[in-house]
């Protein structure tokens, strides 16, 4: 492991930012990594096409129960080191708006650990988004299926 | 710290509730005797009921709607969470 990486990397970003240059930025020679990135969908939760996603959250709150969750998770699954990377304020289709990582010696705990990451902040961080087209703004009302 | 602030606590609002209510941050006076709780600060913001999924946060830890408020704290309402 590179003597710079922290256990825990969680960065919330109101830009644009590239997964792929943050991934080679915080990768190390560990065994085993997983990742998901997420990006925003072309289209609107009924379908019709998505002019622009707002992604609202609680700073301070949100960053602190991202951080208790990616401990509890690598403690739990015996991985390495986690890399949150989340997208905040108005956002376009296609732009990625989260990346979850983890390394860990195994793949299992790596796969394990990065899927039960990315759902925990689905269901407990506080974000909201909300789907803008024509001018109008329409908050969200659940989270998209597994 | 004035004398307004040692007997207040802070509320927020967030997503729809802003929208609804039409603000997002308000410092609200504590009554001088009576013990408030968090379901308490809900009812003075005349939103109507609360929605089972809204949740109470006080000084940015979810709590019970029974949990009591004090001076300085911050009470946050948290309509369901959709983020990732």
């Amino acid at each position: 492991m590179g003597v710079m990486q922290e256990k825990i990397t969680i960065q919330l970003h109101n830009t644009i930012f590239d997964p792929w240059l943050q991934l080679a930025a915080w990768s190390s020679q560990t065994a085993a990594a997983a990742t998901f990135i997420g990006r925003v969908r072309e289209v609107a939760q009924d379908g019709r096409p998505l002019e622009a996603l707002e992604l609202t959250h609680y700073p301070g709150m949100c960053e602190e129960i991202i951080r208790q969750d990616a401990q509890r998770l690598l403690m739990d699954h015996d991985a390495s080191s986690v890399l949150v990377l989340h997208r905040v304020g108005r956002m376009l289709p296609s732009e990625v708006i989260v990346l979850v990582a983890v390394e860990a010696d195994l793949r299992g705990p790596a796969q394990r650990c990065c899927t039960a990451l990315l759902e925990a902040i689905k269901h407990q961080a506080p974000f909201w988004k909300r789907e803008w087209r024509d001018g109008q703004g329409t908050w969200v009302s659940g989270n998209t299926p597994l | 710290m004035t004398k307004s602030q040692e007997r207040s606590f802070q509320v927020l609002l967030f997503a729809s509730l802003r929208d609804q209510a039409g603000w997002t941050k308000q410092r609200v006076m504590l009554p001088d005797q009576d013990l408030v709780t968090a379901e308490d600060v809900w009812s003075q913001l005349q939103l109507g009921p609360r929605p089972a999924s809204v949740q109470i946060a006080i000084n940015r830890e979810l709590v019970s709607p029974q949990t009591l408020v004090h001076a300085g704290d911050e009470v946050a309402f948290l309509p369901p969470f959709t983020g990732g």
